[in-house]
């Protein structure tokens, strides 16, 4: 019971990573290789607003979240949109340069050493006893409410609500949805934006049971397998990919070598790539155009 | 300060081909800044800079000024070794220290050999060639070193354990912290405990549940870890949030103090070379007016490490007089004796043969719930180093 436990907390912190990357795709069709220096952007700034205005939990997350969504817009205003018109590939290439810069300019405003958020802002994080002897942390419960939170959220977003339509349609087909009198450049930053606060959230939850370091970048690199398990497009899949890429992890580490547990994402990814190369509920031609 | 050692690093490369060393030492630094292990590196490189610039202000070594000339090679070994040459052809840097992850050391080593140059690692783990019979260019200050540390850990359980051992072990997966382990675990049956689990954790790892779950499932009651802080500290909360009641001993890497203090666990020993600033020494005194009126960028806490680098740079160049050479500085380096003024628990000797340091001191620490504080679990320990 206590490994699954592991596997869900696992799972939903990767679900939770993994949801940003399909956003940005869905919608503008770029594969952001910044996500995990984004995510951890949204970890410092939760750890600013409690070492720079002292605030108590509740209102940093909530602070630190909507600076993340301005950074998400930021990123897209300064910088993506004037990938307009480019290859998809130079967006890509625009993207790792992106990650580049964030990761130097963490290191010079934050330091590179271990830091711990949940200290700066006063937050506990005790273990909660779920009956017999499995026990996990209270941030592990966090991360698998806001993964089903967001997800829930989106999903009403997409389906329910006028921004919501206008990024599937942008998505789905740019000129149509111009011609039908939608301006891309709102929608695609909404994509940027919510991706941004999706990951800082995963960054800040985990910056909470762990601390935040320079590694926690690569984290977010390694959610990718999630993503392209799934399929590069579908939220749907995010969460499968998320299933079943923490299970391979957790299972490789209990039941074979901890050292498996590393590469044991690619392994499913490979065997996922051999058999459906546009993921497990991605759409076909969307890959052919990557 | 991290603006500062990177603004420097900026200028020096502009200025390259301009005479240093002419009047004064020049002292090349090749260090992780930025990028993997930069949390570990960084606050070293900050030290030996803030030394240098007291000493700078103080009128130098023998008269003369020492000019470190400091370069982020980011872990990267291709850069760490284009650091290097430019450091010694460009710069006439006397020795080279490096601060950064192993794979970094075999590019440098090349380059420092071939110019005939020292070369200091601090902050980094200690090749075996600074290990008797040692490389007569090759130096090491750093507080770990394998073997010795895992020694030490298990003669403190033996001591320390009032029932029968059953130890799990916890490692990086990288060579270093898996060879040290590895040796652990042959060594503790010898001590009588009983290896139970070892787990050897991914860099990096986005949740230690389950690898704690395997090492408190398989019952060990002790648990000992030679990895970078993040595996240590982590494994140990994981344990801890999983209802683990054991022990656990890590190596008291710069963090230690801060992360003793944090955790507030009776049960979370670590033990290392360096004194932690909770004893308020003289030397504790000095780096703590010295980082405070230099803006230090990282805590007070993490500047020993690099405190020790600088002195035992400052003892050698002391020793070489003026003018220096390479080959005088090597020489002197050969047979050294570095007054650590007790951040250490006696002095680093160096000699023809041991590079490392002839004794291997240590001291434990944990915290003390009754206490409210970290104390100290023992005096200081040596080994001899041969």
């Amino acid at each position: 019971m206590q490994l699954l436990a592991n596997y869900l907390t696992l799972a939903a912190l990767y679900a939770l990573i993994a949801c940003g990357y399909v956003l940005v795709y869905r919608v503008s069709r770029v594969l952001t290789l910044a996500h995990g220096e984004v995510m951890m952007v949204g970890a410092y700034l939760l750890l600013t607003m409690g070492t720079l205005f002292h605030l108590p939990p509740l209102p940093a997350f909530i602070a630190a979240l909507l600076m993340s969504l301005v950074v998400g817009l930021a990123i897209y205003w300064m910088v993506m949109r004037r990938m307009a018109g480019e290859t998809v590939f130079a967006a890509v290439l625009v993207t790792i340069a992106l990650g580049i810069l964030l990761r130097g300019a963490m290191a010079l405003v934050w330091t590179p050493r271990l830091q711990y958020p949940a200290e700066a802002i006063a937050m506990e994080n005790p273990s909660v006893a779920l009956g017999g002897s499995v026990a996990v942390s209270q941030a592990s419960l966090l991360i698998i409410a806001s993964a089903v939170l967001v997800y829930g959220g989106l999903f009403l977003f997409f389906r329910h609500t006028t921004w919501g339509v206008r990024m599937r349609a942008v998505g789905e087909n740019p000129r149509l949805a111009a011609q039908r009198g939608i301006a891309p450049h709102g929608p695609l930053a909404l994509a940027w934006g919510i991706a941004a606060l999706t990951g800082g959230l995963a960054g800040m939850l985990l910056s909470i049971d762990t601390g935040i370091d320079e590694a926690m970048a690569i984290i977010g690199l390694k959610t990718f397998p999630v993503v392209l398990v799934g399929g590069l497009d579908s939220l749907s899949g995010a969460i499968i990919g998320a299933l079943v890429v923490a299970g391979a992890e957790i299972l490789a580490i209990y039941y074979v070598d901890p050292l498996v547990a590393d590469v044991a994402p690619f392994l499913v990814l490979l065997a996922i790539l051999m058999v459906r190369p546009w993921g497990l509920f991605g759409t076909r031609e969307e890959l052919d155009r990557v | 300060m991290l603006k500062k050692l990177l603004l420097t690093g900026a200028v020096m490369a502009s200025m390259a081909g301009t005479a240093l060393g002419q009047d004064s030492y020049v002292v090349g630094i090749s260090g992780a800044l930025t990028g993997p292990g930069a949390g570990t590196y960084a606050p070293v490189i900050e030290a030996v800079r803030m030394y240098f610039d007291k000493v700078n202000k103080a009128g130098g070594i023998n008269g003369h000024k020492v000019d470190l000339v400091a370069l982020d090679n980011q872990s990267n070994p291709s850069k760490a070794a284009a650091d290097t040459k430019r450091l010694l052809l460009q710069d006439n840097a006397l020795i080279i220290v490096n601060s950064s992850l192993s794979s970094t050391y075999e590019p440098m080593i090349n380059e420092t050999n071939r110019a005939g140059a020292p070369l200091l690692f601090g902050g980094s783990v200690c090749p075996t060639q600074v290990f008797p019979k040692a490389d007569p260019l090759l130096f090491c200050t750093t507080s770990f070193g394998a073997h010795y540390d895992s020694n030490m850990a298990l003669a403190f359980i033996k001591q320390a354990a009032k029932e029968d051992v059953m130890i799990g072990f916890s490692a990086m997966a990288i060579p270093v912290s898996r060879g040290e382990i590895d040796y652990a675990e042959e060594q503790a049956p010898k001590m009588g405990f009983k290896p139970v689990a070892k787990e050897i954790i991914p860099p990096p790892t986005a949740n230690y549940g389950p690898h704690a779950v395997k090492i408190k499932d398989a019952g060990a009651n002790w648990v000992y870890s030679w990895a970078p802080w993040v595996t240590q500290i982590k494994t140990f909360e994981a344990l801890r949030t999983q209802g683990w009641g054991g022990k656990m001993i890590a190596f008291g890497h710069i963090n230690a103090e801060d992360e003793l203090a944090r955790v507030k666990d009776d049960g979370f020993y670590v033990f290392g070379a360096n004194a932690l600033f909770q004893e308020g020494l003289p030397i504790h005194k000095e780096i703590e007016e010295t980082a405070k009126a230099a803006g230090a960028t990282f805590p007070v806490t993490q500047l020993a490490e690099g405190w020790v680098v600088a002195m035992a740079l400052d003892a050698a160049l002391t020793k070489t007089g003026w003018p220096a050479s390479r080959e005088k500085l090597a020489a002197v380096m050969n047979d050294l004796e570095i007054d650590t003024k007790g951040l250490r628990g006696g002095p680093v000797k160096w000699t023809a043969d041991n590079h490392f340091r002839t004794d291997a001191f240590y001291r434990v620490y944990r915290w003390d719930s009754a206490k409210n504080a970290i104390v100290s679990e023992s005096d200081w320990v040596s080994f001899p180093v041969n």
